[in-house]
């Protein structure tokens, strides 16, 4: 028998998810303003970033559904950021490594794939 | 906003001291609970620890340690009571006050954010989403939550975040005068001798780059523009970085051009330090003080900056950097001064008219 704190952790790595898509769409609000100003790139980063906050909270619906290719497509995303983060924090380039930064960047991508990495049989 | 403020060093002591003994308090009862449960209740407790470490360092003002007492107890307890029939209202509740009331202290100016602040605040909120989530099973306020936890915590990030932000942005303290930099610690005031040294620098640095009126001057020395889609552009001297040459007026790491219909006209020159955080010699004191940019989102594509939100995240396609510390020389009448950190809008719209 699966014991209820299984159950529910697709609903912990649910919440996770939506709180890191409004972290993104922040961060393409945010851009938003430079575009306007003239930085054309970052007018298109900013609409992108955008745009990747609506697919993580798609992703996030589809773990809370039980849906194994939303839970290996969150598994991927949270790789790619803590390999990102990673990279990030080994060049010389003056990365933020503060406590939001590690909260944001390194723990929680990894409290989501430790959330989501049991459970495989729980999702169809 | 990037820096943990001293007498809030000790509320995240707290914080991380509480979340092993959360853990362990949770084992220890042997609590079978779903993982949002555990969840909010771990993270209550360490909101709860991170208020309490903050009451000694806030005892001269008395309304706001009661307040982080208040608030800590009030957490710590709920976070044992999970299983207390109105343990989720009363805790979605006191999170949504709590954070609420943050938001009224920032912006009445009682308190200013920083990283203790803020990861506190995503704390919280990450709580109260654990604790939006519904029960299985239990199709009671089943839709209410769900309509709860779609609409609340996410306006109350965007409503929370915000407010830091614009806070941090409207009200910059001494060192971070310029969004998105830090200018060199110096005396308030401007000496006799720090003045004089200054004209000097500036005397020498305009002499010295008048040659490169003519851009074609400055790329035969080997200075490269940047991208040219802004008002101005930095061209930079890299063997003149590599090299290291500090404060040299001979010898400027960049140039400034505004880029106007008739083409580029200098207007300044900026010297540049070769490690972050080194900051160079100040000879005019107040006046020749370095700024270093920090937390700013940079893209390769185009060459592009933003700010990075309160949350640590850039645009994707963009990284957090921190450039090595600079000082600009301004040979034309900049209002913000000659050694200003940036040149005035209305000056380089001035050339380009002219």
């Amino acid at each position: 028998m699966t014991r209820p704190e299984t159950n529910s952790r697709p609903e912990a790595a649910f919440v996770l998810l939506v709180m890191q898509a409004m972290f993104w769409l922040i961060a393409g609000i945010s851009a938003a303003p430079f575009g306007a100003a003239g930085e054309i790139h970052m007018a298109g980063l900013a609409v992108l970033t955008m745009l990747l906050a609506i697919a993580t909270v798609l992703c996030a619906l589809g773990v809370l559904w039980r849906k194994r290719r939303a839970r290996a497509l969150a598994i991927a995303l949270e790789v790619v950021c803590l390999f990102g983060s990673a990279v990030l924090w080994l060049l010389p380039v003056g990365f933020n490594t503060g406590l939001v930064s590690t909260l944001v960047n390194a723990a929680l991508p990894l409290a989501i794939i430790v959330l989501l990495r049991k459970d495989q049989q729980a999702f169809s | 906003m990037f820096d943990i403020a001293p007498d809030h060093a000790i509320g995240l002591y707290a914080g991380l001291c509480a979340l092993p003994l959360a853990l362990f308090a949770l084992r220890v009862r042997h609590v079978d609970v779903t993982a949002t449960v555990s969840g909010a209740s771990v993270l209550l407790a360490i909101a709860g620890a991170v208020h309490i470490g903050l009451v000694w360092t806030h005892r001269d003002e008395a309304l706001t340690a009661i307040l982080f007492a208040g608030n800590g107890l009030l957490y710590i307890a709920l976070s044992q009571l999970c299983r207390w029939r109105w343990w989720r209202p009363v805790s979605v509740a006191l999170i949504t006050a709590t954070l609420l009331g943050y938001n009224g202290y920032i912006v009445l100016g009682l308190d200013a954010p920083d990283q203790v602040a803020i990861a506190t605040d995503l704390v919280e909120l990450t709580a109260l989403g654990l604790l939006l989530i519904p029960t299985s099973g239990v199709s009671r306020w089943r839709a209410t939550r769900w309509t709860a936890l779609g609409v609340a915590v996410p306006l109350l990030t965007m409503v929370t975040m915000a407010t830091v932000w614009i806070d941090d942005l409207a009200r910059p303290n001494a060192q971070h005068a310029h969004a998105g930099a830090v200018v060199q610690a110096t005396n308030e005031v401007a000496t006799p001798a720090q003045s004089a040294a200054a004209q000097r620098l500036y005397d020498e640095t305009a002499v010295a780059i008048r040659p490169y009126a003519d851009w074609r001057a400055a790329f035969a020395a080997g200075y490269r523009p940047g991208p040219q889609n802004t008002p101005t552009t930095h061209w930079m001297n890299q063997h003149y970085v590599d090299a290291g040459y500090v404060l040299d007026p001979r010898h400027p790491q960049g140039l400034v051009y505004a880029n106007t219909k008739h083409g580029p006209v200098l207007i300044g020159a900026m010297f540049e330090m070769r490690r972050i955080g080194q900051f160079g010699p100040d000879p005019g004191g107040p006046l020749t003080a370095w700024h270093q940019h920090t937390n700013i989102c940079f893209t390769p594509f185009g060459f592009e900056f933003s700010l990075m939100s309160p949350t640590a995240t850039c645009p994707l396609g963009a990284i957090d950097i921190t450039t090595p510390p600079m000082l600009h020389v301004w040979i034309v009448n900049n209002p913000g001064g000659q050694f200003a950190i940036d040149i005035d809008p209305k000056v380089v719209k001035q050339i380009d008219q002219a």
